[in-house]
């Protein structure tokens, strides 16, 4: 007999295996818009007496000679201009923003200008940064649990990964330094809630009373036992995410927007591929048994 | 395996251990929340107006201040110091336009910002200073460049196929081919048979002269050949060293050009990041930072010898190897001679001096050129060195430490290369790879955005664990305070901490997690409650059973965090080091300070009942 909970998680197994599908096809059709940070080029965030609208700004910055830019209306109300390093070069860069200057009385907020160079190199670095994060965590997983356990935990960690790549891809929403941040924060934060769910499987299969049940009711009572933990920590920490995203100002935006997926999606994947995953793997208290024989007895023996 | 029931003896009375424990937290909660105390009174940013030096001071305060609030600056205070005057502004945001402006009016005045703290007597006595800001918050410039090492090695070799050459010329080695540069990675001599004595006398005076160097020889059928090529250790020494230098001159140029609390440092093997907070105007800035510019002092030479232009386009032939170089030079300044043409006096180091004296003493009469040799990127992005001879004079009396270089094409050149000679050179070309200039209200009003949004997470993360826990919600809101508290106070602590915008993120997200430990905790207290477990023993349980949960789930954190500290640079270090520093205080609030304050919470409420 499967209960409805368990019939919830094998919904929620085929419709993640699904998203990752999604998003692969995504990514790899769609592409993901890199940032300043890792192709160079130049960035210059505007603000303008008058507000102005897309068009309207379009056509002035063509009348400027602007090509190729990317120009963004920002949630402050300021205009961000993004040039590549090979569409433009700094005297254009200054002619414009002074044309723009003198006949709208723009104001810069925040002018930069990346090497491409730099940026290739950070590329190599960020994807190093994230390749080692990985393994590290892997190493972890695989000497803190149960081989069935880590392998569960870090497919839900692929998985949330390249979710959260995915929604990059389909919103088109610049992927910069501060996102590769936060989805290093949402491989923490996904690890997190996999487990203290892993961590309750491990408890109820050493218990008396579940020695005997099927493996599908404990994962199902470990679920239980910790919803509320799971739901209040997701809560808050959304809750301040949002904040982030609301208050936190323009640069802000693209982190906070990769942490709130990322947190939805890492704390349904905690439920229907952690934690469910193992179950398919043949997950028991005997694979215990045999690894923790010694550990047991001793255990065992204390009065 | 764990038994619930094993461990349900009533809680022992609390012995000195527990009290020393009880100490040793309050203690160090107690610092932590002295080294946060600085952050309430941030500094404020005043202009410094002074004389320059030997120059007496010729404006008065009333015409100052109209001065000022002529041109639309507000002025909240003003006053006289050191023979000077400090003026604070009511909108913080005008000080680097007003002293832009005070100094363009007034070339013979000091004009610079400097910030002073607004702590109380006490509190500065202390030495304790508020977290510093990053430059996102405070407003700047910031520049990253690259230093050129390989353009350094090249330049190098080339100066030891020079120097060979210029050797088998003066000393008639017949025998030897002309010192070739192969591939950019060596230089290459060949010897006929009967020059064998030669190579071995140019061989050793050329290791004496370049010691970076290693050579190796072998024979090819009766030709000899020797190889220089940069042994590998000294590559690596050679590299650093220019690193060393590139770093000293920068802060001395920026020294230069009066701006105080800026931040240079390496960044990477080979680039260097300097921060210019307060800087509005990039320009000047960057073409002092930018300039490569070297001066040397050459004889000429008639035969062989290097050719180069001078400013007519004719060419001159000059000794390759230096009499002396900018290193030598100790101190430059602009000026004019009697007929009043701008020249660049300069004062030389007594080894300098001796160089220079014993070269002019034997060549009276004789002309000496000054060359001139900068780096240039040119439209393709690539690094290009322009070397020019600025002068040739006729040494008409024997030198010393102090004489001058004529014939400048004007005043400000004369003074720029001053002040680019004082701040010493730079033997690889750096370019800018990274510009960045942050108006000063963006920083305020990432400021404000970024406190708004932590104001409003941290206020309904508290709402709700009131809500939630009622009495241990008091237990989870103190812990959770002391917990932000701790951070900011950790974070003003260590030196090289900043925060920035991320960085604030990073606070506002550590707020989010830190819940996550009380929450572990409280929730297996309920769940032992619901077992019907008294509150002392449930609550000593549940510290006990979560131990293992949370140390798991921080530590997870942990390493992110720690492998973006290792990556990330600026912006993307300021958010890994409040994520780290923000899981150590968390644990420590979120377990021993709120362990603490429950079990006092219950032990109490339990007497009171009886």
């Amino acid at each position: 007999m499967t209960s409805k909970t368990q019939k919830a998680r094998f919904v929620g197994l085929i419709s993640g295996l699904l998203l990752v599908l999604a998003s692969l096809i995504a990514i790899t059709q769609q592409g993901i818009v890199l940032g300043q940070d890792f192709t160079g080029g130049y960035v210059t965030v505007i603000d303008l007496p008058k507000q102005k609208s897309h068009v309207e700004m379009q056509k002035k910055l063509a009348e400027l000679g602007v090509q190729n830019a990317r120009i963004s209306l920002q949630n402050d109300g300021s205009w961000r201009v993004f040039q590549t390093p090979q569409s433009t070069d700094e005297t254009h860069v200054k002619q414009w923003i002074e044309g723009l200057e003198t006949q709208w009385q723009a104001s810069v907020l925040d002018a930069s200008y990346l090497g491409a160079q730099v940026g290739n190199e950070l590329i190599e670095q960020g994807g190093l940064a994230g390749i080692f994060a990985l393994i590290s965590i892997l190493i972890y997983l695989a000497f803190r649990f149960e081989w069935r356990l880590a392998v569960s935990a870090s497919i839900a960690l692929f998985h949330d990964v390249i979710v959260t790549l995915g929604l990059f891809a389909i919103t088109q929403v610049e992927f910069d330094l501060t996102v590769l941040a936060a989805l290093l924060a949402i491989i923490g934060y996904s690890l997190n809630d996999s487990i203290v769910i892993g961590d309750r499987v491990r408890e109820l299969l050493f218990e008396e009373q579940w020695k005997t049940s099927p493996v599908g009711n404990i994962i199902d009572q470990a679920i239980k036992d910790s919803m509320s933990r799971t739901l209040i920590t997701s809560l808050t920490t959304l809750t301040t995410v949002l904040a982030i995203w609301w208050l936190g100002g323009a640069g802000l935006n693209s982190f906070a927007m990769a942490l709130c997926c990322g947190i939805l999606i890492g704390t349904l994947s905690s439920l229907a591929i952690s934690a469910t995953l193992p179950q398919f793997l043949g997950l028991s208290f005997n694979n215990y048994l045999k690894e923790e024989s010694e550990a047991a007895k001793q255990q065992l023996a204390e009065p | 395996m764990k038994d619930i029931n094993s461990s349900t003896r009533p809680s022992t009375p609390r012995g000195t251990n527990a009290r020393a424990k009880r100490f040793f937290t309050a203690l160090i909660v107690f610092l932590l929340i002295l080294c946060a105390l600085p952050n309430v009174y941030p500094n404020k940013n005043l202009i410094q107006i002074q004389a320059s030096s030997n120059e007496v001071l010729s404006l008065s305060l009333p015409e100052l201040k109209s001065q000022l609030e002529g041109e639309g600056f507000k002025i909240k205070q003003i006053e006289s110091h050191q023979e000077g005057y400090l003026v604070e502004l009511k909108n913080r945001t005008l000080t680097a336009e007003a002293r832009a402006y005070m100094a363009d009016s007034y070339s013979k005045l000091n004009v610079k910002v400097v910030s002073a703290s607004t702590m109380p007597q006490w509190l500065e006595a202390t030495g304790l200073k508020p977290i510093k800001l990053g430059l996102d918050l405070d407003g700047g410039v910031l520049f990253v460049l690259r230093v050129d090492t390989e353009q350094a090695e090249q330049n190098k070799l080339q100066s030891l196929a020079d120097e060979a050459n210029s050797l088998r010329i003066k000393n008639r080695y017949r025998n030897l081919s002309i010192p070739q540069v192969i591939n950019g990675e060596q230089v290459e001599i060949i010897a006929k048979a009967q020059g064998q004595n030669e190579l071995v006398a140019i061989t050793a005076t050329l290791r004496d002269l370049y010691p970076q160097f290693a050579s190796t020889t072998h024979k090819q059928g009766s030709l000899t050949k020797v190889n220089f090529r940069f042994a590998e250790e000294k590559k690596a020494e050679f590299d650093k060293q220019l690193m060393t230098q590139a770093l000293s001159t920068l802060r001395s140029r920026i020294e230069e050009l009066g701006i105080t609390e800026a931040v240079t440092q390496r960044q990477g093997t080979n680039y260097i990041r300097i921060e210019l907070p307060g800087v509005q105007d990039p320009e000047q800035a960057k073409r002092i930072i930018g300039a490569t510019a070297k001066l040397s002092f050459h004889a000429l030479q008639e035969v062989g010898g290097q050719k180069l232009k001078d400013k007519s386009g004719a060419l001159v032939s000059i000794d390759p190897v230096a009499i002396f170089g900018g290193d030598e030079i100790e101190s430059a300044t602009g000026g004019r001679d009697e007929y009043g043409k701008p020249l660049v006096q300069l004062f030389l180091s007594s080894q300098g001096g001796e160089k220079i004296n014993r070269f002019s003493r034997n060549n009276v009469g004789k002309p000496m050129a000054t060359v001139f040799s900068e780096y240039y990127a040119d439209t393709k992005g690539e690094i290009k060195r322009n070397t020019e001879v600025i002068s040739v004079a006729t040494i008409q009396q024997v030198l010393n430490t102090q004489f001058s270089i004529t014939n400048m094409q004007s005043m400000e050149h004369a003074q720029e290369l001053a002040l680019l000679l004082r701040a010493g050179s730079l033997d690889a070309p750096i370019t800018i790879v990274k510009e960045q200039t942050i108006g000063p209200s963006l920083g305020e009003k990432n400021i404000e955005s970024g406190f708004k949004a932590l104001a409003l997470g941290l206020s309904l993360t508290l709402l709700f664990m009131a809500v939630w826990y009622r009495k241990l919600g008091a237990v989870a809101i103190t812990s959770l305070l002391v917990n932000l508290v701790c951070l900011i106070g950790l974070m003003s602590l260590l030196p090289g901490v900043v925060l920035t915008l991320p960085g604030i993120a990073g606070l506002v997200l550590t707020i989010g997690m830190a819940v996550d430990t009380n929450v572990i905790i409280f929730e297996r207290v309920r769940e032992l409650r619901r077992k019907g477990i008294g509150m002392a023993t449930a609550l000593k349980q549940g510290y006990q059973q979560a131990m293992s949960s949370i140390i798991d789930a921080n530590l997870t954190t942990m390493i992110t965090a720690l492998i973006l500290l290792g990556i990330g640079y600026g912006p993307v270090k300021g958010f890994a080091i409040t994520l780290a520093l923000g899981i150590v205080t968390s644990i420590f609030a979120g377990v021993v300070v709120s362990g603490m304050l429950s079990e006092s919470l219950y032990s109490k409420s339990r007497k009171g009942v009886k």
